[in-house]
């Protein structure tokens, strides 16, 4: 256990054992998916009509908003290149799917169907369609432990929307809400306030939310406050995910060597165009 | 081997019959139930019982092994459960004369703290680990005490084979 704990030597015993466990898991993942398909299978035509308009209407709008977006962006990326700021970005993202949490009381985890052959790396972001989700935090060859945003010390660097102010959340273990920590007291927020990935460390793309703040307490004895907050994706409810293949060490080159590998990679790493899908995956 | 339940004499063992038990409460410990803490650990009811009733056959070994696949599917710290499940298996081992004599209900009194053992192991390593007590997780109690209440439960089960009778009659079936 020690040895584990502290030097995280015993990588390959862990793969083995992995490697024997997996197909068993998958086995007695199975009855649920049947029932699942089962309940889902007698849905009834009426409820599917009904569904079936929802989802044409927030496709329009939808493709409306892509649309816009599309325009700011390559617009946003123009500036940026005018003002000599450095580019966004550009990620592919690769669907997963959550296949099952480890009945671990201590830390809060999800095991996802992808892993390093689907060239998912160690600290790749996850989220759903709301929110960030978690981290990478275990691989294997073809699935990975996710850290939920609710694991203890689970730290995730973001801005307050509403004025760019610039904060860690901080997980507080199983069924409490979110920290805010490290804030004095008279920092501009309020409940209601959405947090946002700022993307200062290189792990997280900014601009996805986060959390949204429930409630503020003020400490003036000790110029600090507490600032808990709700996640906004739900943690645990959806079975689909989205993996963001953001790459750190991108983010982290000098600006000059950005534009020479942006021009010499023109199909691929336009400005403004992101690739919502990982090669190989249509 | 004398049931003392009944006071008859127990057929002999199968040991196929004996890692099909621990098969399958390995992959009952596999179903995705979900993260609650109270959910009763099969695998730990199986070894304790075979550790008490025929530890020839399963062994602090054979718990050490399946600790370690335990480890594995919870994503923890490799060797917790491992550990847990050899010092649970090697206090089975010792106890199992005197534990076996008693009635099915002072038994499972007598296995609470075992099953404590192995559900608060966890709680106190990390504890010593990082320094920090994770009060949540000490709804792993309650998990001991329902393990402990279908101790009787798996008594019935997996005595059943070696309760059935020599000879059948099949004119007077009882």
């Amino acid at each position: 256990m020690l040895i584990d704990f502290r030097f995280k030597t015993l990588d390959p015993i862990r793969n083995i054992a992995n490697w024997i466990l997996r197909p068993l898991e998958y086995v007695m993942i199975a009855p649920r998916n049947i029932f699942e398909a089962g309940s889902k299978y007698f849905i009834t035509r009426a409820m599917l009509a009904q569904e079936n308009q929802a989802i044409k209407m927030r496709h329009g709008e939808l493709s409306l908003l892509a649309n816009q977006s599309e325009f700011l962006m390559v617009e946003n990326q123009n500036l940026r290149e005018l003002m000599a700021l450095q580019k966004q970005i550009p990620f592919k993202t690769l669907p997963v799917e959550i296949l099952f949490n480890p009945p671990n009381p201590i830390s809060q985890r999800i095991v996802i169907n992808r892993g390093s052959n689907d060239a998912l790396k160690l600290g790749n972001p996850i989220a759903n369609d709301s929110g960030i989700l978690g981290q990478v935090v275990r691989l294997y060859e073809r699935s990975a432990e996710v850290s939920l945003l609710e694991d203890r010390d689970f730290a995730v660097p973001v801005q307050v929307a509403r004025n760019g102010l610039r904060a860690a959340v901080f997980g507080a273990g199983r069924g409490n809400p979110l920290e805010l920590r490290y804030l004095p007291v008279a920092s501009d927020l309020e409940v209601g306030d959405i947090l946002l990935t700022s993307g200062i460390d290189g792990v997280y793309p900014p601009g996805y939310a986060v959390a949204v703040i429930s409630k503020i307490e003020r400490n003036a004895d000790k110029n600090s406050s507490n600032v808990f907050c709700v996640p906004v994706a739900a943690v645990n409810r959806y079975r689909q995910a989205l993996a963001f293949l953001y790459d750190p060490q991108f983010d982290a080159k000098a600006p000059t060597n950005v534009n020479k590998s942006s021009s010499g990679t023109s199909a691929t790493n336009t400005p403004g165009r992101r690739q919502t899908r990982a090669r190989g995956m249509q | 081997m004398i049931d003392f339940q009944s006071g008859y004499i127990l057929r002999p063992v199968n040991p196929v019959f004996i890692y099909f038990s621990l098969f399958c409460a390995l992959l009952l410990n596999l179903l995705p139930i979900g993260n609650y803490g109270w959910v009763p650990d099969w695998l730990i009811l199986c070894i304790v019982f075979w550790n008490i009733h025929q530890h020839r056959y399963v062994s602090v070994i054979t718990a050490f092994i399946l600790g370690l696949m335990m480890d594995v599917h919870n994503s923890d710290l490799l060797g917790l459960h491992a550990f847990s499940y050899s010092l649970v298996a090697y206090v089975a081992i010792s106890w199992h004369r005197r534990i076996v004599a008693l009635t099915v209900l002072s038994q499972a009194l007598h296995l609470l703290p075992i099953f404590l053992l192995v559900s608060l192991f966890p709680v106190l390593v990390h504890w010593l680990l990082s320094g920090d007590l994770y009060w949540w997780a000490l709804t792993g109690t309650i998990q001991a005490v329902i393990e402990a209440l279908l101790w009787p439960l798996a008594i019935r089960i997996l005595l059943a084979p070696q309760r059935r009778p020599i000879d059948v009659d099949h004119n007077r079936p009882l």
